[in-house]
């Protein structure tokens, strides 16, 4: 376990779902299912869909958790319960003010075709400083970033380019392999 | 440049300094409100009664029309027409009881003023917060017309017009315009225009927030410019009634006062005013064809027209009743706003609380049934259905109520239940429950106020200190 780098768990970024800026949710979400085809390595699934400008480099990525993200309702209503909080109601009370207020909102199905016409602009995050790790780093030290930062997963690094992504799903079942070799030897 | 200019500049500063984390600069809201030439305008008077210590202190501050009572330090502070009143104060000996702790009081309490401008502000009430039991402080604080700080020490905050922080300790917070605080202890919050939050953590939250549209009718207030709106012009409409009260020295007493009531020599009164027995009257009050039955008050800032309050009514600070009568034991909370008109009376019926900083303004006759809580904005009957419940139904809330622009969560009958102590302490305090007779039952504001004097001060009318009054001590 302690001779693996990076480089050796990480899945090459050309084996992973990329879309261009500019391209919509649903365009994001297809190139996901397309990648997910070809990279069947691991059960794992690929969780996320990095964004590239006309450059090729990596501006952001779209999450799971992001996409959903798209789906919540947002109007002025909704804005004024989130404000509500800094007042000292509890999470119990604020969560049943939004359920009341969705239940005025327009159903599931016309939300999700609204959400994949929005850019990947919209809804993607662009990484942070704690989200780049080298490709010559251990796990060790991917294991910690990762924990520090509650990532699930971070972007490797070769000097100034963007060569792979290392999900926590891998360094996981690494992390399980040795546990399970050692301990059942 | 003068020093009650730097003083200003200075002070402006150390608010912006405590706020700087809500990105708010004090400056432009206050730069214009009180004018440098006003401030050598209108003496500053203290009241002298056996009945309170008498300490006071004033250093490097500008006091133009205010008035202190009790013990009270000011320091490089800026007040225009405000009271500082410390008749509620602890004193030594006396036990603060505040959560599970019993807090022995070791030295008479006193109101201490630094750093600060109150612009026609009331400060009333004593220290709520069990770490200075004995110091009620009010520090790098602007406070702006008709804004109550009552039992509420403030450390670096920013108060709108008619806004109220009640039995709450302040920190580096902005409290908007026309908005009502009383939640133990805040800090680093932006509390917009037009909020009225009452909490008491873990036992209920109430909290209604004014549509900004209509509140703006009433009251309004932005950078540059001074306070705009209904409450103003209506203030404004009746200024000049006090100045003749506050121009001369010996005042004849207007109508008869019962020997338990007082009505203070500062108030005004108008024709066809009747005070019952242990009726407490403050300066600054307005009475004007008003009836207030025995054991009712009307508090600073407080304006009662055309009006009749059957008996044991508190008219909180700054509160307006025209227009209407009040039923027996109704409470009106600061600074509301509740009007009829002639030929459309407000009626209110008896128990019922009118929640602070509650505005029922209506062309139509309106009724508020016996036993009801109000809140909110009030202009027709859909909108007193929306914004009022019996205390009754109130009580049986367990977990939470959502009516309107009001969220409650907690326990109602709680809610109730520190309300009706507290109207009942407040009632017991002003001396409703006195008995002249036999002289028994607690002796209250309404009787010991009664032959106060008072003595005048002045600041430097010309020079480098204009506007400032010399450091005076005075001390019996």
């Amino acid at each position: 376990m302690d001779k693996y780098l990076v480089k050796d768990l990480m899945v090459p970024i050309s084996e992973y779902a990329t879309v261009s800026e500019g391209s919509t949710l649903l365009e994001a979400v297809l190139a996901l299912e397309k990648a997910q085809e070809i990279f069947d390595h691991t059960q794992y699934l690929h969780r996320a869909i990095l964004i590239l400008d006309k450059n090729q480099k990596v501006i952001g990525k779209v999450s799971q958790l992001d996409t959903l993200r798209a789906l919540e309702p947002k109007n002025e209503h909704l804005d004024k319960i989130e404000d509500i909080s800094r007042y000292g109601f509890s999470q119990k009370f604020i969560m049943s003010l939004k359920e009341q207020n969705r239940l005025h909102n327009i159903p599931l199905g016309e939300m999700c075709v609204a959400a994949a016409d929005l850019t990947v602009e919209t809804l993607m995050q662009a990484p942070t400083e704690g989200e780049f790790i080298d490709e010559n780093a251990t796990v060790n030290s991917a294991i910690h970033q990762l924990v520090q930062g509650s990532h699930m997963s971070l972007l490797v690094t070769r000097e100034k380019d963007i060569v792979g992504i290392l999900r926590s799903s891998d360094v996981f079942a690494a992390v399980f392999h040795s546990m399970k070799a050692c301990k059942l030897a | 440049m003068k020093e009650l200019e730097k003083l200003f500049i200075r002070i402006a500063q150390r608010v912006n300094i405590n706020l700087r984390e809500l990105g708010f600069n004090v400056k432009p809201y206050i730069w214009d409100l009180i004018p440098a030439t006003q401030m050598n305008k209108f003496y500053a008077f203290y009241g002298i009664t056996p009945n309170l210590p008498l300490h006071l202190q004033f250093r490097n501050s500008g006091l133009a029309g205010s008035y202190f009572l009790g013990k009270c330090r000011i320091t490089d502070s800026l007040l225009y027409k405000t009271d500082v009143r410390g008749d509620e104060l602890k004193k030594k000996g006396d036990i603060f009881y505040c959560q599970n702790f019993k807090i022995p009081i070791s030295r008479d309490e006193e109101i201490v003023i630094e750093d600060s401008v109150l612009v026609k502000t009331l400060v009333h009430n004593f220290s709520h917060d069990p770490e200075t039991p004995e110091r009620f402080f009010i520090k790098d604080t602007v406070a702006t017309h008709y804004a109550n700080i009552h039992g509420a020490p403030t450390e670096g905050c920013f108060m709108g017009p008619f806004s109220t922080v009640d039995q709450t300790t302040i920190h580096d917070s902005i409290i908007g315009t026309f908005s009502y605080v009383q939640a133990g202890e805040i800090s680093h919050l932006d509390i917009e225009p037009g909020t009225v939050w009452i909490r008491s953590p873990g036992v209920f939250n109430f909290l209604y927030r004014y549509p900004q549209d209509k509140l703006s009718t009433y009251i309004y207030f932005a950078p540059g410019i001074q306070p705009q709106g209904l409450f103003i012009d209506f203030v404004k409409d009746r200024q000049e009634a006090f100045q003749r009260v506050f121009e001369l020295v010996n005042l004849e007493q207007p109508i008869p006062v019962p020997n338990t009531a007082t009505l203070d020599r500062y108030a005004v009164v108008k024709p066809k005013t009747e005070i019952g027995e242990n009726v407490l009257v403050s300066q600054r009050a307005y009475l004007q064809n008003a009836i207030l039955g025995k054991g009712a008050n009307a508090q600073e800032n407080c304006y009662i027209i055309n009006a009749s309050l059957e008996g044991n009514n508190v008219t909180a600070h700054g509160a307006k009743i025209i227009e209407a009568d009040m039923g027996q034991n109704v409470f009106v909370g600061f600074n509301s706003f509740l009007r009829g008109r002639p030929e459309s009376r407000l009626k209110i019926g008896k128990d019922c609380i009118i929640m602070p900083h509650t505005i029922i303004d209506t062309r139509k006759p309106l009724a508020v049934p016996s036993g009801h809580i109000v809140w909110g904005l009030v202009t027709c009957p859909e909108e007193l259905e929306c914004n009022s419940i019996s205390i009754s139904a109130m009580s049986k809330i367990t977990s939470k109520l959502t009516k309107g622009n009001l969220l409650f969560e907690g326990d109602g009958a709680q809610f109730v239940s520190a309300f009706q102590h507290r109207i009942q302490h407040i009632l017991e305090a002003n001396g409703a429950f006195y008995n002249g007779k036999d002289k028994k039952g607690p002796k209250g504001h309404a009787q010991k106020h009664q032959n106060m004097s008072f003595n005048t001060i002045q600041p430097y009318p010309k020079g480098k200190l204009e506007g400032l009054y010399p450091t005076i001590m005075i001390q019996p």
